[in-house]
């Protein structure tokens, strides 16, 4: 049984995930956390007798140990760590939605003071490819910005969606550290420096990442999910209903392989091995968990585990020795297994006597042929139908994909469970129609919000009208990538306007089948000869997709969705195992879109410092103003110095209605920002492989030089190679 | 002083029923008891333990579910004949396993519980009460609800039987012959008795009693009159217990307990010195798997000393020394069949060295033989299942899978007027699904592990307003649920569940949330309070009008009493307000101070006569005055309320310029105050969601109920009532309930 070797209550609030163990002097380690009103607190037991006593950092009076720095902002992210090697001594990292700040804590000082339009989400400090220095990466809108020790920012690169975790693992084993990073649309992506090398879709957000050694990472997802990967492959996940707070990979168990620790939204920590999760240790706080970190907090050479509460309970625990391995926990092993084994035993003893009732059953029944229904007796040869279909819908439904389940004989189906991720509200969906409506055969509307393969695990409870025990088939259907398009008559459809065009070096045959595997076709489509053309419509906007292959390998894709051009050529890609693929693309009406959003862009810039010099001219004027009442209070002049405050009321009106102005102003800022930073992302999705990371070079390049015609250049024939 | 003690699995045999595993007296030299224990496919089983194994000593043959098991011999002498009440039979045995009594009552139901003394048995069905002497026919009485347990005072000390029966309307019912001598109210449904001390105490007289919603108290039985000494409450919170004690001299802050209570019904109660102090301790076994040991202070209160989590309800608890002579144990037997005990004796980590090697070893046979006979089974198994599947090749075979059985449990937490829904399986569930044809709210239950997921439900056409599944991690037999209705709102929520066995079957269990879905069966009724009176009239038989209030109200048995008329009392659980139903046949007279109620029990009551096409008069006489008193009532709940989410909502910001000054000198002494109870404010908002929207929501069927029987409808004022609401103060509320 493990136990913790200290305990500490500090009197503060810890935000969640903003919690990390930094050396500021080069030797005393020190908890650093983000607490309440834009704050950060660092916990020093060891340097007692040193004071800080400057501007930024303030000594909190009612606790010695505890020095706290003021931000002024909300703190968004928080780490520690070696950031300037000859400093020798770690420096503290603070992002806000606005700036991010490198801070010496030992020396009192600013490494640097950065602002970033796109905000710090997350932030991971570390060593990233070949880049000799380390870099404090940050995640925002969209973008990923890594910075030197003095400011500079030497890697850049847009993602998919908002960034909400990073991390630093070495993915392929090439000794040199890749960066993962989880999004907002649920995909894990790695990047080696800035290209994308790898892309995983989850089922959720991705809250954190933890590197746990060589290519192995753990997750954690916003719906109750933590698990492992093994580069791109899952290891194991579980799922809770509370949400994983915090992840940390740490050997607690001293066998030499980190488990994967993780703290939970209801005060639960747990340890599970890498290799199947299982729980080797778990502990209970009174509160959610804010971090899990680790450290030699009692300076004796040996790294403890520290978990943290939100409430500021701090836990350090130390790792096993090796003799008292494998009993972490409160019970014996031996005892656990015979009631595991026995357990297993009673199970089996069970299903032998269902079968042997069964058996009895049958030989009763030849003799009594009335079906009672009480027991859900059913024929043994009862099977379970399903069939996927694409319905049009009606004026009363849209359209949607229809999942048909039927019994092939007199039974009924009393309900239909589906376990699915990311299709549904939940994980399951429920259809239960009411007594009147039992019939042999239900129909599922399925609607996809995304084009992702999806496993339908299906159970269908079939009986009788007057039943109590249902029999439940299980069975797994697979719901194709593109099942949200139908197949429709090229003839009377209109032709986008937009289209891609690349070349491969495929048979047609190959085409053809991934055809078949991606899309609800309604019987296999015969093997046709190049040239061919197959028409869809999508089902969510009835947007018209058009797919052309001439005999010299040439396919055209015509859609005014240039998601779904991605998704095709991505999906298309890993089908036929094509490594690099230069496509010439050609989007004309979300081009002009994107000309209109880089407008506002350049708008919002001049707005925003026009607003700026407003407001310094106003804080002049108001500074005037005071000074002129205070003379009017002094003069004993009441009527002047109230006219005075008056208007001075009046300004400070004015000046927050400005401040607000500006607010909104900032916000556009900001998704516009988004939408530019997702066109690089889109435009680097119509490519594969190296043309992928020379499309997103080349945008922020032009971007950066603010060229926007060679923007557009770049996104239609992609980058041409310096 | 600590109380160490480590679990011992001794052996699995079927699902078990309350009271069915008893320790036989320990006999000649040896020190260790044998366990008899009986279970549901019939099985009657004696098992002593040597060197840590279990040896049989008698097997029965399966038959009929064990529904009871008690020991008995005659008096003065060693209680060691085994009574094993099944179907409507009694059997005997010796400790040996030789049957010396088969005893086919007279009984139509089957028997729910026994007590044996001497020659005499004392044998319940649901209703009936009856008394045999040497197996012939003595007493007979019917109660007015269903009998969970009885129990007779010691006979040796008492010089008369004196039966008691704990009845489900809240009551022990003491008998004399076949005639009740008095009833003693409890604060819940008992559901188990038991004799203080083993025996009654020094007078015999004194005995203790389990609830269903989870208290415990002792009550001394005199001649003529009960008298209390004492009450557990149980507040669950995370980490630990707290017992308040309800002596003469203490008072029970029940404000404390509000809202924290959990309902965790006693299924077991025994008396043992487990903790070797001399004193007999109370030891209890709860349904959600928590056995609990209770020692006495000096003042003879009862103190917590000890509580164990069990995965599964505990139905059978006694004291004794069953694995080792010298070190006395908890002997508990659980829903799905273990045995176990919690033992005095150390865990080998504790144990000198070459003992912990000899231990080891001892386990490590009883793995090997395990396996071993895993391997068997599963070969055996594999078989089957082949043997299955090729039966669904024929057109003439049928799947039949035996029906398993659910434990499950539907009852009404008085406390924040939820119910909570326990099911429990003998095998680990793999998902239920939960659906409901009314709307009910799916609440939280911190012990649950399971995965939830609400799915999208459209009312029409498939009539569904709730549809949730819960997929359970593994090994999960247990699972809790929490479910708040609306009154008015009736129909029927159903749970179907899916164990993780192959062939994979899931049974669906029903459970009625009915009209009047809050309230409780009480024994008190104020009658200065301004009523409301329904009166109906018609040509409709007792039993009729008996079921309309069997499907109107919860707790109401299901049998129409004896007699020509009949008055219950009930009590709202939210809002405590009263009602009264005293009908008989051709009539029907129902009180209430909330008009809610009465305008509710109107709609359902016609409702139902005209589905049997019975003519009903329906004469109301509303008091204009009920509504003012119903809503001064709301008054301080509401007032409550609010207040404390406005402190909750002050809590960060207090917090953080706590932060910013280092101190809270500066603050005023309510702030401060506020501070410092931060935690408990929160943990109470965090545990009585909705409660203002609840509270509100009632206030405005008040509102529309009032006008209702005047003949108006508000319903188009209800914004302006909600408006009065959000800025609440008790006197512009009460003038627009006036002037409307």
């Amino acid at each position: 049984m493990l136990v913790p070797i200290f305990t500490l209550k500090l009197n503060h609030k810890i935000n969640p995930r903003m919690v990390a163990v930094g050396k500021y002097d080069g030797t005393h380690p020190c908890l650093t956390a983000a607490t309440q009103a834009g704050k950060v607190f660092i916990h020093n037991p060891h340097a007692r007798s040193q004071r800080f006593s400057t501007n930024r950092l303030v000594q909190s009076s009612h606790d010695s140990d505890i020095s706290l720095l003021n931000i002024n902002q909300n703190v968004s992210c928080l780490t520690a760590g070696v950031l300037d090697p000859q400093l020798g001594c770690d420096s503290l990292i603070v992002g806000t939605q606005t700036n991010l700040l490198a801070y010496d804590v030992h020396n009192n000082s600013d490494l640097f003071f950065k602002e970033i339009a796109d905000g710090a989400n997350a932030v991971v400090l570390g060593s990233l490819g070949e880049i000799p220095s380390p870099l404090a990466i940050i995640g925002g809108n969209c973008a990923l910005q890594g910075f030197d020790c003095r400011g500079n920012d030497v890697f850049w690169t847009v993602t998919g969606d908002n960034v909400r975790s990073l991390a630093l693992c070495d993915f392929n084993g090439d000794g040199k550290k890749e960066l993962l990073v989880g999004s907002e649309d649920f995909d894990i992506r790695v990047f080696k420096e800035d290209e994308i090398v790898a892309e995983m879709t989850e089922t959720e957000t991705i809250t954190a990442m933890c590197p746990m050694y060589a290519s192995r990472f753990g997750y954690a997802l916003s719906n109750g999910t933590v698990g492992v990967y093994e580069r791109m492959s899952r290891y194991w996940r579980i799922k809770s209903k509370n949400l994983a707070m915090s992840i940390h990979a740490f050997d607690l168990n001293s066998d030499g392989v980190c488990e994967l620790i993780t703290g939970w939204s209801n005060g639960k920590v747990d340890a599970r091995s890498d290799r199947t999760g299982e729980v080797i240790f778990k502990d209970n706080f009174s509160s959610s968990i804010a971090g899990v970190v680790e450290g030699d907090y009692r300076m004796d050479g040996k790294t403890q585990l520290i978990c943290c509460s939100v409430d500021g309970e701090v836990r350090g625990y130390l790792p096993s020795s090796q003799e008292t391995a494998g009993s972490l926990m409160d019970t014996s092993v031996e005892q656990e297994l015979v009631r595991e084994l026995s357990q297993k035993k009673q199970n089996l003893l069970l299903e032998l006597k269902n079968y042997q009732e069964n058996s009895k059953q049958g030989e009763l029944r030849l003799q009594v042929s009335d079906p009672d229904g009480q027991m859900g007796v059913i024929p043994a040869n009862t099977q379970l139908q399903t069939a996927l279909s694409v319905n049009m819908g009606s004026d009363l439904q849209p359209a949607h994909v229809e999942l048909s389940i039927s019994t092939s004989n007199d039974t009924i189906i009393r309900a239909v469970l589906i376990f699915a991720e990311g299709i549904f509200e939940g994980e399951s969906h429920v259809v239960h129609p009411s007594a009147q409506h039992l019939t042999g055969r239900i129909r599922v509307p399925i609607c996809p919000p995304k084009d992702v393969p999806v496993d339908l695990h299906i159970k269908a409870f079939v009986g009788y009208r007057s039943s109590v025990q249902f029999h439940v088939f299980e069975l797994t259907r697979q719901l194709p990538r593109f099942s949200m398009y139908v197949l429709g008559n090229p003839a009377t459809t209109p032709e986008p306007s937009s289209h891609v065009t690349f070349t491969i070096n495929e048979r047609v045959q190959r085409v053809v089948l991934w055809l078949n595997q991606n899309f609800l076709l309604p019987e296999d489509t015969e093997v046709q000869s190049a040239p061919f053309q197959i028409c869809f419509t999508s089902l969510r906007d009835s947007g018209t997709l058009l797919l052309n292959m001439k005999p010299n390998g040439e396919i055209t894709l015509r859609t005014d969705d240039v998601d779904l051009a991605g998704d095709i050529i991505q999906s298309m890609a890993t089908f036929l195992a094509i490594e690099d693929l230069p496509v010439e693309a050609n989007f004309p009406k979300y081009f002009d879109q994107l000309r209109k959003v880089l407008g506002k862009v350049d708008d919002s810039h001049s707005v925003h410092q026009k607003l700026t010099a407003d407001m310094a001219d106003q804080s002049n004027l108001i500074r005037s103003m005071l000074v002129q009442a205070e003379d009017s209070r002094l003069m004993r002049d009441m009527k002047n110095m109230k006219n005075r405050y008056t208007e001075l009321y009046d300004l400070n009106k004015d000046l927050i209605n400005r401040y607000k102005i500006r607010c909104n102003n900032h916000t556009e800022l900001l998704n516009n920002l988004k939408c530019v930073n997702q066109a690089i992302q889109r435009a680097g999705r119509l490519r594969v492989g190296k043309p992928k990371a020379q499309v997103i070079t080349a945008c922020r390049d032009a971007i950066r030089s603010n060229n926007i015609n060679a923007l557009f250049r770049i996104m239609r024939v992609g980058a041409t190679p310096s | 002083m600590e109380l160490q003690l480590n679990r011992v699995d001794y052996l699995q045999v079927g699902v078990t029923a309350q009271k069915t595993m008893r320790l036989l007296p320990a006999s000649g030299r040896r020190a260790t008891q044998k366990v008899v224990i009986g279970d549901q496919d019939g099985v009657v089983t004696c098992f002593g333990i040597k060197k840590s194994e279990a040896v049989p000593v008698f097997k029965t043959l399966p038959g009929q579910k064990i529904s009871r098991l008690e020991l008995g011999g005659a008096i003065g002498t060693v209680q060691e004949k085994i009574f094993v009440a099944s179907g409507s039979e009694v059997r005997g045995f010796t400790k040996r396993g030789k049957q010396f009594l088969s005893f086919e009552t007279n009984l139509t139901e089957s028997i729910r519980a026994m007590h044996v003394s001497g020659s005499d048995l004392f044998l319940c069905a649901s209703y009936i009460y009856n008394h045999y002497c040497d197996c012939k026919d003595q007493h007979y009485y019917l109660s007015g609800d269903k009998i969970s347990d009885v129990l007779c005072l010691p006979v040796e000390k008492l010089e008369k039987i004196t039966p008691i029966l704990a009845c489900q309307d809240r009551v022990l019912r003491i008998l004399e012959g076949s005639d009740l001598v008095y009833d003693v109210e409890v604060p819940g449904p008992p559901s188990v008795l038991a004799l203080n001390d083993g025996d009654g105490g020094s007078s015999g007289e004194e005995l203790l009693y389990g609830t269903s919603d989870g208290k415990i108290g002792l009550i001394h039985i005199a001649r003529d009159s009960p008298v209390p000494k004492w009450e557990i409450f149980n507040e669950k919170k995370r980490g630990g217990l707290y017992v308040y004690a309800n002596t003469a001299n203490v008072y029970i802050d029940r404000f404390i307990i509000l809202g924290f209570m959990c309902l965790v019904g006693i299924l077991c109660i025994d008396n043992f010195d487990i903790m070797g102090d001399g004193v007999k301790d109370i030891l209890v076994g709860r349904d959600d798997g928590t056995v609990e040991v209770y020692g006495f202070d000096s003042a003879g209160d009862p103190v917590l000393r000890y509580d164990h989590t069990l995965t599964e309800s505990v139905t059978s608890i006694q004291g004794g020394c069953v694995g080792k002579e010298g070190y006395d144990e908890i002997v508990l037997s659980t829903y799905s069949g273990w045995v176990s005990g919690l033992t005095t004796e150390p865990t080998h980590r504790e144990a000198g060295p070459g003992q912990e090697l000899k231990m080891s070893q001892e386990m490590q046979t009883k793995i090997t033989s395990l396996r071993a006979e895993l391997e068997q089974l599963q070969f055996k198994v594999v078989q089957e299942r082949e043997r299955y599947q090729h039966s669904s090749q024929s057109t003439t075979a049928v799947s039949a899978v035996p029906v398993f059985s659910i434990n499950d449990k539907f009852t009404l937490n008085k406390d924040d007027a939820s119910y909570s829904l326990i099911l429990e399986v003998q095998m680990a569930i793999d998902n239920v699904l939960i659906q409901s044809d009314v709307p009910v709210d799916l609440l939280d239950v911190d012990k649950n592990s399971a995965v939830v997921s609400f799915s999208g439900c459209d009312s029409e056409p498939n009539g569904n307003f709730l549809l949730a599944t819960y997929r359970c991690q593994a090994n999960t037999t247990r699972l809790e649920l929490k479910i708040r209705s609306i009154e008015g709102q009736y129909g029927t929520l159903q749970a179907y569940v899916t164990p993780r066995i192959q062939p994979k079957t899931c049974q669906v269990r029903q459970y009625q949330i009915k009209p009047l879905s809050l309230h409780q069966r009480s024994h008190v009724f104020d009658q200065d309070r301004p009523m409301n009176v329904l009166s109906l009239t018609g040509q409709f038989s007792f039993a009729e009008i008996h079921s309309w209030m069997v499907f109107c109200l919860p707790e109401v048995p299901e049998k129409p009493p004896v007699g020509e008329d009949v008055v219950f009392y009930f009590q709202n659980t939210f809002l405590d307000t009263q009602l009264e139903c005293s009908y008989r046949k051709g009539e029907g007279v129902f009180k209430s101070d909330n008009i809610s109620t009465i305008s509710i029990l109107k709609d359902v009551l016609s409702k139902e006569a005209t589905k049997r096409k019975i003519n009903l008069n329906i004469s109301y006489d509303i008091n204009e005055d009920s509504v003012g008193h119903t809503l001064t009532m709301i008054h301080p709940k509401l007032e409550y309320q609010l207040l404390l989410a406005k402190k909750v909502h002050l809590i960060d910001a207090l917090k953080e310029l706590q932060v910013h000054e280092g101190n809270t000198n500066f603050l005023i002494p309510e702030y401060r105050c506020i501070l410092e109870e931060a935690e408990k404010l929160q943990d109470e908002y965090k545990k009585q969601p909705a409660h203002l929207e609840r509270l509100y929501g009632m206030i405005t069927d008040l509102f529309i109920d009032k006008f209702k029987f005047k003949g108006t409808n508000v319903k188009s004022k209800v914004p302006l009532l909600l408006e009065i609401l959000d800025n609440y103060d008790q006197s512009t509320l009460m003038t627009f309930f006036d002037t409307q």
